[in-house]
This record gives C-alpha cells, sequence and structure tokens, in this order.
C-alpha cells in the first residue's frame, strides 16, 4: 500500500533522511520511532506531499507521488502534529470543505460528517467556530477530516498529542478497525507503549537512517536484548548515552 | 530588564544570519524607505520655504502646521498604542511562559511598557524626522533643537505609550481581547474612511478661490489660537515654537516640566494599575467563548445555489474563503474602504469643471477618458494589494491542508485567481462605465476603456496572486502585515508599471482617433495598422502579464517547505 523506495531529504550539507526504503502492506499498522531530531517528521511530511524529497520515490498503492500526486493524495489521509485549521469555519462546515476537497459525492457528505462527529463525540460542537475549540477538539476534528473521504492509507505524526486518555483509547481501537478494514496507518509516535501496543511492526530511525525495521520479536532479536517490552530494545539500538546524560542531570 | 532580553537576542540572531537574499530584499525596502522620507522632507521644506516668504502669516502657518502635526503623531501614537498593547499585553505567547514562574510584576510591567512604546512609536519617530529637520533648516537652528526634539518626544511617545495602554488594561477587563482586536480594528478603519470621506467633502479645491480670503482677518485669529493647552502635542509644540519662532516667555520651560512629569507621573500610575487589574485581565483575555454560528441560513442555502456548478473542491475553497471573510473583521471591513474609493472616485469625475476647459469639451472628455483608466488601474492595484496580494498567505498555517490534498496548488493558484479576478472585474467595470457615463464619453471610447481596464484588471490580478504565492507571509497577526513587506512592494511597482505601458501603447492610436473625428475624416488604412498592433501588443502585454506571475508564484510555492 505505501512503498518508501531510497527516501531522501537534504538540507544544505545536512542529510536529514538518508536513503530509506520500506514497503507497508495494507491492514498493517505501522509504527515510526526515532530520538528528536532523527528525520521522521521530514519523513513523514515527504510521504504527504508536504515536502518534496531530494532523492527516492514514495508510492502509495501504484501512484507515484511525485509524478501522480493527485491520485496518490486522493488516497490518502494526513493528520499532523498541530493541528493547525481554519479558525473561522465551524467544524461542520470543515467536515464538508475536507469531504469536497477530496472529491466525496454530495449525497455522503452529510451521513458521513454525522457519523464521524459521533465517533468523536463531537456533535454538539459541531455548528461552534474552530477556533473556539480546545487543542483536543481540533486533534480529534483534524481525524475525522483525515477519515472523511475513507482514505486507503492513513499517515499520523504523533496521533496522541494534546487527546485526554478517552480520545486516546478512541483513537486507538479506531485505527485497528480501519486496518481490520484493510486500510494501512503509518504513524510516528514517541510514546513507546503506544507503538509496541498498536503497531504489527515498527520502524526505527536515527541520524535520518532507518536502523531496524520489524515486529517485537525481531527488533528483538536485531538488538540482541531479551527484554519483553519495546523500550530497552528501543535504547539498546539508539544507543544509551542519551539516557545515561538525563539521568546525570536529574541527580545534579 | 531581562525580559526583554530574548526579543534583543532574536534581533540580534537575525541580523548576524541574514543570507544574501536577505540584504538584497531589506536594500530594497530602504531605498524605498529613504525615497518616502526624502518625499516627507521636500514636501514639509517647500512648503515652510513658502510660508517663511509670506509676510505677517507665515509665520502663524507655520506655526500651525507644526501644531497640527504633532497633534497627528500623538494621535496615531495614541491609537497604535491601544493596538499593540492590546498584542504585547495580552495576546503575546511569552505570557504563558512568564506568568508561571515567580515573576516580579513591575519588571513584566516595565519591559510590556517598554515593548509597546517601542513598537508604536519607531515608525512615527522615523517618519517624523524630516518635518522636525525641515524645520530645523529653514528656520536655522542648530544642535540645541535637536536635542530639544529628542526631549520632547520622548516623554510624548511615553505619555502615548501609557494612554494606550491604560486604554487596553480597562477594555480587557471588560471584555475579551480578541474581540477588542476586531473592535478596534474597526474603529481605526471607519475613523480612516470618515476622515478620507470629510477631507473630500469639504472641497479643498475651493481654498484656490480667490473669494475665500475676504475673511483673511478671521483666518488669521484661527491661526493664533492655541489647540487645547491640556495636551501634550500642544506643549512639544510650545517648547519646539520657542525655538524655531523666538517666542519669549516662561511658557516653554512650563510645558517642557509639564511633558516630563506627566510621563513619569503616567509610568508610575499605570503600573500601579497594572499590579491591581493585569492577572485578571490577562486570565479574561484566555477564556475561549464558543461561538455557535446557524447551520441552515438564507445565507447558506444561497451561497450553496451559487457555488454548485463548480467542481467539489473549487467549491470547498471558495465556499471556505468567502465564510472566513464574513466573519474575519480584518476582512470584510475593507470593503468599507472599497466603498469609500468608489463614491469618492465617482464623486470626482461628477464635480469636474468641464465647461471652464479652453480645450473643447468632447475632445476633453475623451483625453480625461483616457487618464481615467490609468487612475482606475491604480485604484485596481491599490485594492488588489489588499484583496488578491494576501490570497495565498491567507491559508496560514493551515496551508498544509492543501498542500496534502488532491487539489495541488496550481488548483489552489488558479482558484484565488478566478474568484479575486472576477470581484476585481466587476469594481474596475463599475469604476469606468460610471466614470465615462458621468464625463459623457462616446460609444467608441466606452468599449475601449471597458475592455482595457477587463485586461487590467487580469495582469494585475495575476500579479497579486503570483507575487503573493512567491512571497507568502503564512504567520501573521493581521491580515494587513501580509503585503507590508518586499513582495508587496515588489507587487506594487510591477501592477504600476504594467498599467503605465497599457496607457502608454494605447495614447498613440488614441490621439490617431481623436483627431480622425475631431477632423470629421475617416483613419488611413496604416493609422488602421497601427491601431491594429497597439491592440495585439496590449493583449500581449496581458497575457504576459497574467501567465508569468503566476507560472513564477506556483514555482517558488511549491519549493516553501515551511510553512
Amino acid at each position: 500500500m505505501i512503498r518508501l523506495e531510497n527516501l531522501t531529504k537534504t538540507f544544505s550539507s545536512f542529510t536529514a533522511v538518508n536513503r530509506i526504503s520500506l514497503e507497508i502492506k495494507p491492514g498493517e499498522i505501522f509504527g515510526f520511532l526515532g530520538p528528536n531530531g532523527a528525520g521522521k517528521t521530514t519523513t513523514i511530511k515527504m510521504m504527504a506531499g508536504l515536502i518534496k524529497p531530494t532523492a527516492g520515490d514514495v508510492y502509495i498503492k501504484e501512484w507515484n507521488l511525485g509524478t501522480n500526486p493527485q491520485q496518490a493524495k486522493q488516497l490518502c489521509g494526513f493528520i499532523p502534529d498541530r493541528p493547525f485549521l481554519y479558525g473561522k469555519l465551524t467544524g461542520r462546515e470543515f467536515l464538508g470543505f475536507m469531504a469536497r476537497l477530496y472529491n466525496v459525492a454530495a449525497l455522503h457528505i452529510g451521513p458521513r460528517t454525522n457519523h464521524l462527529f459521533e465517533i468523536f463525540e463531537m456533535t454538539e460542537y459541531g455548528d461552534d467556530l474552530i477556533e473556539s475549540y480546545s487543542h483536543g477538539m481540533k486533534q480529534r476534528l483534524v481525524m475525522a477530516g483525515s477519515l472523511i473521504h475513507k482514505p486507503a492509507a492513513l499517515i499520523v505524526d504523533e496521533p496522541m498529542v494534546g487527546l485526554d486518555p478517552r480520545g486516546s483509547r478512541l483513537v486507538r481501537r479506531l485505527f485497528r478497525e480501519l486496518c481490520n478494514a484493510g486500510a494501512t496507518v503509518f504513524m510516528s509516535t514517541h510514546t513507546l507503549e503506544i507503538a509496541e501496543e498498536m503497531c504489527d511492526r515498527i520502524g526505527i530511525i536515527q541520524d535520518g537512517q532507518l536502523i531496524a525495521v520489524g515486529t517485537m520479536k525481531e527488533l528483538r532479536a536485531a538488538s540482541g536484548s531479551q527484554a519483553e517490552r519495546l523500550e530497552p530494545i528501543f535504547f539498546r539500538l539508539t544507543g544509551d548515552e542519551a539516557m545515561e546524560k538525563i539521568s546525570d542531570s536529574l541527580q545534579l | 530588564m531581562k525580559l526583554l532580553y530574548p526579543r534583543f537576542a532574536q534581533m540580534r540572531n537575525r541580523l548576524k544570519n541574514r543570507d544574501r537574499r536577505m540584504y538584497g530584499k531589506t536594500l530594497i525596502m530602504g531605498f524605498f524607505g529613504i525615497l518616502f522620507w526624502a518625499a516627507i522632507f521636500i514636501v514639509f521644506y517647500r512648503v515652510l520655504a513658502y510660508f517663511k516668504g509670506i509676510e505677517i502669516v507665515g509665520a502663524f502657518l507655520a506655526a500651525k502646521l507644526l501644531s497640527m502635526a504633532i497633534l497627528s503623531f500623538f494621535s496615531i501614537l495614541i491609537f497604535s498604542n491601544i493596538i499593540t498593547a492590546l498584542s504585547v499585553f495580552f495576546m503575546s505567547e511569552e505570557l504563558q511562559l512568564v506568568t508561571p514562574t515567580p515573576y516580579d510584576a513591575d519588571e513584566l510591567y516595565l519591559s510590556k511598557l517598554a515593548e509597546t512604546i517601542i513598537n508604536s512609536s519607531w515608525m512615527v519617530a522615523l517618519f517624523s524626522l524630516p518635518v522636525f529637520l525641515s524645520y530645523g533648516i529653514i528656520f536655522r537652528q542648530d544642535a540645541a533643537y535637536y536635542c530639544m526634539v529628542l526631549l520632547t518626544l520622548i516623554p510624548l511617545f511615553i505619555i502615548a505609550g501609557a494612554l494606550g495602554t491604560a486604554v487596553a488594561l480597562g477594555l480587557v477587563k471588560s471584555f475579551p481581547a480578541r474581540r477588542l482586536k476586531d473592535i478596534f480594528f474597526l474603529l481605526a478603519l471607519f475613523l480612516f474612511v470618515g476622515l478620507y470621506s470629510m477631507f473630500r467633502f469639504m472641497k479643498p479645491e475651493r481654498l484656490v478661490d480667490p473669494d475665500i480670503f475676504i475673511t483673511v482677518i478671521d483666518y488669521l485669529s484661527v491661526l493664533k489660537a492655541p489647540a487645547s493647552p491640556f495636551l501634550p502635542s500642544q506643549w512639544v509644540t510650545d517648547v519646539l515654537s520657542a525655538f524655531l519662532f523666538q517666542k519669549q516667555g516662561e511658557g516653554p520651560g512650563f510645558s517642557f516640566a509639564c511633558l516630563w512629569s506627566t510621563a513619569l507621573a503616567f509610568i508610575v500610575m499605570l503600573g500601579w494599575c497594572f499590579r491591581r487589574i493585569f492577572f485578571d485581565a490577562w486570565s479574561k483575555a484566555q477564556e475561549a467563548k464558543s461561538i455557535r454560528v446557524k447551520r441552515w441560513s438564507f445565507f447558506n442555502r444561497v451561497l450553496d445555489a451559487v457555488l454548485s456548478p463548480l467542481a467539489p473542491p473549487l467549491r470547498a475553497l471558495v465556499d471556505k474563503d468567502i465564510r472566513s471573510f464574513l466573519r474575519d473583521t480584518a476582512q470584510w471591513s475593507q470593503l468599507f474602504i472599497l466603498l469609500a474609493i468608489i463614491v469618492i472616485y465617482l464623486y470626482n469625475f461628477s464635480v469636474l469643471p468641464l465647461d471652464k476647459s479652453p480645450i473643447p469639451t468632447r475632445q476633453l472628455q475623451n483625453i480625461l477618458s483616457f487618464l481615467n483608466l490609468g487612475l482606475a488601474g491604480f485604484v485596481i492595484t491599490a485594492v488588489a494589494v489588499r484583496f488578491a496580494f494576501p490570497a495565498i498567505s491567507l491559508e496560514g498555517e493551515s496551508f498544509w491542508i492543501i498542500k496534502s490534498s488532491p487539489l495541488g496548488l496550481r488548483g489552489l493558484i488558479r482558484c484565488k485567481f478566478w474568484t479575486n479576478c472576477l470581484l476585481l472585474a466587476v469594481l474596475a467595470e463599475v469604476l469606468i462605465i460610471c466614470s465615462n457615463w458621468l464625463l459623457g464619453v462616446d460609444r467608441v471610447m466606452m468599449l475601449l476603456s471597458a475592455g482595457t481596464v477587463l485586461l487590467m484588471t487580469c495582469g494585475i490580478t495575476s500579479l497579486g496572486i503570483g507575487i503573493g504565492a512567491a512571497f507568502p507571509r503564512f504567520r501573521y497577526e493581521n491580515i494587513a502585515q501580509i503585503p507590508t513587506g518586499f513582495g508587496g512592494l515588489l507587487y506594487m511597482m510591477l501592477a504600476m508599471l504594467f498599467c503605465v505601458l497599457i496607457v502608454m501603447v494605447e495614447a498613440l492610436p488614441l490621439q490617431m482617433y481623436l483627431t480622425a473625428v475631431a477632423a470629421g475624416h475617416p483613419l488611413r488604412p496604416g493609422q488602421w495598422g497601427i491601431i491594429a498592433g497597439s491592440i495585439f501588443f496590449v493583449c500581449a502585454l496581458s497575457a504576459a502579464a497574467c501567465i508569468v506571475p503566476m507560472k513564477i508564484g506556483l514555482y517558488r510555492l511549491s519549493r516553501i517547505e515551511s510553512f
């Protein structure tokens, strides 16, 4: 469903993403992990068509995002980490806007909007201006907007930021249901527990390079760790230096 | 003043990290700034030199002009300080960082007051300098005068800053800050439109009528009368007049003392108010009130019906733009400027004394109609800088929605072009057809003007959208900020150049036509050739103005990676 081929991004002399190749199958939740500044958001922005790769390609199904952006983007939903929206629209108008932008037939817009408002527990706020929403509400609205055209692939940057525990549980269930229905979810997160619980496979990026990809079992084998949880495996793979520094500084 | 440190550090880093392109932009902006500055200086210098040459009333006129100029600066400063104080004291993001710390209220107050005063006053200070300089040169002043200008302006800025901040504090205590900013923006706009209209309808052209000078004694007595003695601007005038016009007495010393004592007293009194009400007011400014909108209104039904023929993504974009425009005070309030421009533009044509001119009326009507084309082009350019130029930037930080959607940037730019072009074309045609009708021009001139202005509008819109896309500003506090940068300046220059070129190309064939009509003989085949050539050139130029900026805008917009 999603294929990255030698994806590379350089900013002047700095290589943010270095020849990443990946393939994510339909029905899979793929977790994308890495320390701060590793290149996660840059990769996701290239996959969403927000920035242009310096080299390499992104494919959504058979469509190359670089050469057939319209077809590729039509299959995608994108959820950024910061929900910047049109403050002067109401939530309902925003969903209508997203539906039309993604060519949803007029007949389906009303029912789908109502359905998504119910799922995200926002029905009573649907006619309020977005500028009066809280951060969490905006995040829910962005998610609803990204799902209005029933995307085959969902690209998510930090899905749980700003969500309360109820919202977080809702999103976890929703992503699993989407994948059960055949969609693909590619999500970056800093929360290792969420990645461990939700993802079928996990990719770890460091200094712009993909250093490990696989299921929990495969990552355990790659790291040489026998730990049950993802956290020690992640630190083993990315190096413990940073953690040691944090411990030292807290003891001061 | 450690709270001001981040501001200085950011400014220093910006200066340190400037690349070559930034230097280029700064140079061009600086050049136009100096040009504007020089223009103010030349105008004041010539006016004052002229006043100095007039016996009896000359000095009074110069003094009155000084008083009016300082009063204008003071009024602008107060208004600007209210709006800046609302942003600095209540909407600044760093407050979220500072208020949870054990901050010193006095330090916060003084740093925010300093920031408000500096942000509101630097431009007035910069552009008031040529005024004071021209007075200094014409009335042969030495360094003492210039020192006194500085020593009187500083307390004036402080007083205006303190007054503006006091008003902002009081209002935010009673109303939410976000709505207040809208209200003040609207008030400022009404003030501008009101003053502009009032000035025009006062018919200043009558002042050159000799009959008006019958009342010269009354006029002199008005000139001599001082403005209110309680106004700080009058204190500055008193002090500077003592230097410029050698006025004797205790007045200037007293005024100088009034200025500084009032400024210092205001700082202390405002600090006292700040400590008592700031936290309450700031807390209130954070409250987000839900704003409910009716779902099935008549307006929605009309909008749905009007936009239904469009393809869904385009319909989504236009629908979103219209709703955002009508719900954003900073945007819809600009319609008042538009209305004032149309009314005054047409009014000017209705009062033209064509019958008093030595040129035959018929010929004069056509010449004026032709010049009207250029004027209408400038007006459309000025309107487009408020509407078309910011169109792409208005997507703001939500630009990711469009960029990640299947619509694409080409679709976005085309959609913005057509919506803006349609609205501007209606305005342009209303201006041209109505003014031509008031002038009573013939049918050929009417058709030529209507056709040319349509082509001009397409070119001007494309320049606005294209250059606006090439230099977008996705982070802004107010829509009025968007065209104030390098892109806005470039757009204005190119759009005006485009209008001038179109008018110049059409001038020769029009002259041939007018001459032939006046002589009563038909045009020769060679002349028809020139007319056809110029029409072709106008069409080609308009096509280039329509295509090239949009292509450049699209290219540059697609390369922008941070928004």
